[in-house]
């Protein structure tokens, strides 16, 4: 009972204190910070080779002012936000460390693009670890009172505050990744990361011996839905009977329980893993601690994961911005919804690694180039629920509409949408 | 090998070192934060100016500032509690958790009923939901003398995953039905919304002056009141108070769930004052319950000066979120507020001991 006395237990509180109190305090910054950007040479010695498809289409076609769209009940004037003199001051908002290995990565490699291409034009700034909560709409007002007049914001949990935000600075643009909600000042930007989803799970598919493959997925929500889906469907397009346990996380970022679980899904003998909606790449990690093939998520990480990489869906946030920051030193800016591709260069399939045979590479990159004509075509029937009811008929694609609301797991998926 | 210097016990604490030692702490901190400061090629005058600027100056920073403390208030307080008597409850964050999602279940039950009756039926959901779960800790304690730094730190994994049950893997009453597709917690009614009070410019959330009247509540318990003198009592020495007559374990039990409902009203308050729902996901990054502690052993456990250096880490806090940027990454913002609070820790120490050189007799032995 010794520990119960004043004098001894003080340092022994302080202590615990500070420990507990710096991790809460501090960001996780522990992540491997990794430098391979897309189509970069591949490590000597291996058959890594870059995807041979050029994007030609202008990402602005793929834009379209709120106005345009029916029941999205939101007018899109022009706003301008740019500045009387000076350079046109951009800011970013992150939930996770710029270092990520993945979402936020990519974001902030899109950000310094943007700053590379309009040089002097633009001023842009950053907040990293920002917890969803009371603090961002606190964090927006003081990028605003900073005189920034364009603000991004990146996690899902940011869009109440963002639309707040947006509603009581009706001069200043937002622009929002990924969300659902509009105003005549907020733009929502992301695109059809399911058909680069799809073509890396057929790189996965290829490489299992099994056919029993993982996929660990961030949230149940239409978006990382459609990966799961387009993945099991891409793997089960080169290995027929191929099924995919898949297991949600609930976090977008968490490094140590991303790993955990894929350390979990590796002991119960599933023989390839995947991801989507997770922004660190430790299931990569976890993959390369017990060499297994590992198709990635967000960025192109073949450069660290040589020996287990597959490829990955890789975002070029950069093909949406540039165009989109120009329009507001150009006065031309209006509030709407992007929805990008591989066409327009928004998405790309990340560097093939030296697992992936000739002839699986072959097919992949023909079945790229369909994709990129008509995107979202990988979902057209016949396509059958894991709950055996059929979704789609023979030859019937989904619409739009369907695609962003999509709420079952296709046949071969091993899971469950919670409540659904 | 012998330290060359020791700490010894101080018979008399002088009244000078309880305003001098922070003093000298934060003195110490702003150097040792400039040498980093200066080593990154930043000017440390400017920096400290913004942290000033951003965190306390003006109307904004200050609202800014009591909304981001008010939720480490109460679980600042939730921690001063249990540690006043030795009890190392950890759980402030999982007890916080508990506290919003009995809040958040009035809230929404309460639809249609007067401002004040939801508020004050919120504010109790809250402290039960708080104190029960921290009952388990001291029951666990009191009967089997388990450790309840262990079992608090447990509970709060649990009520971590509790939550996300409630709002991802179910269709509980705490979730939005509308948001099948985006899951998400079903806002409160809107009456149950709790007001923001200005004064001179500044807004100030109801809840802080809930947290103040809890802080001065807690302050008379344990100054005024047999109750306070027991806890103090079995702080000092367990086996005195046991041969005192008083009930030890059933003070265990109370001081915890106490603790707990503290940390409970803070969770009550984040729905009401705050978000408007359950917000599982946002909840589990604030990380409230664990920066509660430091709070706490800022305030050397004193009810009142908890609320204050609230206030201090919530503005620096927000300071860290405008200090931070492409040539100012967070990991800096980080060290600056680490030294901070790490310089006043350590000062502690220098309130209660002080610093003897050890005679240099035995040094030759060791190499």
């Amino acid at each position: 009972m010794k520990r119960m006395t004043k004098g001894k237990f003080v340092p022994v509180l302080l202590t615990a204190a500070l420990g507990f109190g710096l991790v809460a305090c501090g960001g996780d910054d522990s992540s491997t910070s990794t430098e391979a950007p897309a189509g970069s040479e591949a490590p000597e010695g291996s058959e890594a080779r870059a995807s041979a498809y050029m994007a030609t289409g202008d990402p602005m076609d793929n834009f379209t002012p709120w106005a345009d769209i029916p029941d999205s009940g939101t007018e899109s004037p022009v706003v301008d936000c740019a500045p009387e003199e000076g350079p046109l001051k951009a800011a970013w908002v992150y939930v996770g460390p710029t270092n990520d290995g993945g979402w936020t990565q990519t974001h902030d490699e899109g950000r310094l693009a943007v700053q590379e291409a309009l040089g002097d034009a633009v001023e842009t700034t950053y907040k990293e670890n920002v917890p969803e909560g009371p603090q961002v709409v606190q964090t927006v007002e003081d990028l605003i009172a900073d005189g920034n007049t364009v603000i991004f914001g990146t996690s899902f949990g940011f869009q109440d505050a963002f639309v707040e935000v947006a509603a009581a600075h009706p001069d200043v643009c937002f622009e929002f990744a990924t969300g659902y909600l509009s105003a005549p000042n907020l733009s929502q930007f992301y695109g059809g990361a399911e058909d680069t989803d799809y073509l890396a799970g057929m790189a996965a598919g290829a490489a299992s011996a099994t056919g029993k493959l993982a996929y660990l997925a961030s949230f149940p929500i239409p978006e990382v839905v459609r990966g799961v889906n387009a993945w099991t469907l891409g793997a089960q397009s080169v290995n027929p009977d191929a099924t995919v346990k898949v297991v949600w996380l609930n976090t977008w970022f968490n490094p140590a329980e991303e790993r955990k679980a894929a350390e979990a899904l590796i002991a119960e003998g599933y023989d390839v893993l995947g991801m989507k909606g997770i922004d660190s790449p430790s299931t990569g990690d976890a993959a390369l601690a017990a060499g297994i093939p590992w198709a990635g998520y967000n960025r192109d990480n073949s450069a660290n994961y040589g020996d287990v990489w597959l490829t990955a869906t890789s975002y070029h946030w950069e093909a949406y911005l540039i165009p989109r920051l120009q329009q507001i030193l150009d006065g031309t800016w209006t509030a709407g919804n992007y929805y990008g591709n591989l066409s327009d260069g928004f998405l790309t399939l990340a560097t093939y690694g030296s697992l992936v045979s000739d002839e699986t590479y072959a097919t992949i990159e023909a079945r790229l180039v369909e994709l990129a004509a008509a995107p979202g075509s990988e979902f057209t029937g016949p396509i059958t629920d894991n709950q055996g009811n059929e979704v789609l008929a023979d030859g019937v694609a989904h619409t739009f509409g369907e695609l962003m609301s999509m709420s079952y797991l296709v046949a071969g998926v091993d899971g469950e949408i919670p409540a659904s | 090998m012998k330290s060359p210097i020791r700490l010894e016990r101080r018979l008399e604490q002088p009244k000078w070192l309880n305003w001098a030692i922070p003093l000298i702490s934060l003195v110490a901190a702003l150097i040792l934060g400039a040498i980093v400061l200066l080593a990154t090629g930043k000017n440390p005058w400017d920096v400290y100016f913004r942290i000033f600027e951003r965190g306390f100056a003006g109307t904004r920073a200050l609202s800014g500032s009591l909304k981001t403390a008010t939720p480490l208030a109460f679980t600042g307080l939730c921690a001063a509690v249990a540690f006043r008597m030795g009890l190392i409850n950890i759980g402030g964050e999982g007890q916080l958790y508990m506290g919003a999602v009995g809040a958040a279940g009035v809230g929404i039950a309460l639809d249609g009923q007067p401002t004040g009756v939801v508020v004050v039926a919120m504010c109790l959901a809250g402290m039960l939901c708080g104190a029960l779960y921290a009952a388990i800790v001291g029951v666990l304690r009191a009967k089997f003398n388990t450790n309840e730094i262990i079992t608090s730190l447990m509970l709060n994994y649990i009520a971590s995953i509790f939550l996300s049950y409630l709002i991802y893997n179910s269709t509980s009453y705490w979730r939005d039905p509308v948001s099948k597709n985006f899951p998400a917690g079903k806002p409160i009614a809107d009456r149950a919304e709790w007001n923001f009070f200005e004064f001179a410019g500044i807004k100030i959330p109801l809840a802080f002056f809930i947290a103040i009247i809890a802080a001065v509540a807690v302050s008379v318990l344990y100054k005024r009141t047999r109750f306070g003198f027991e806890v103090g009592v079995i702080a000092d020495s367990p086996k005195a108070a046991r041969y005192a007559g008083i009930r030890t374990s059933s003070t265990i039990i109370l001081v915890l769930a106490l603790s707990g409902a503290l940390a409970g009203l803070g969770g009550a308050a984040d729905v009401g004052n705050f978000r408007q729902l359950l917000d599982g996901k946002g909840l589990q990054m604030s990380g409230y319950g664990y920066t509660g502690i430091v709070v706490a052993a800022l305030a050397r456990l004193n009810p009142i000066t908890t609320v204050v250096v609230a206030v201090l880490i919530g503005g620096l806090t927000n300071a860290g979120f405008a200090l931070q940027g492409p040539d100012f990454p967070s990991g800096l913002v980080g060290t600056l507020q680490g030294l901070i609070l790490f310089t006043a820790v350590a000062g502690e120490i220098l309130i209660k001991y002080r610093i003897k050189a050890n005679r240099r007799v035995t040094t030759a032995v060791a190499a």
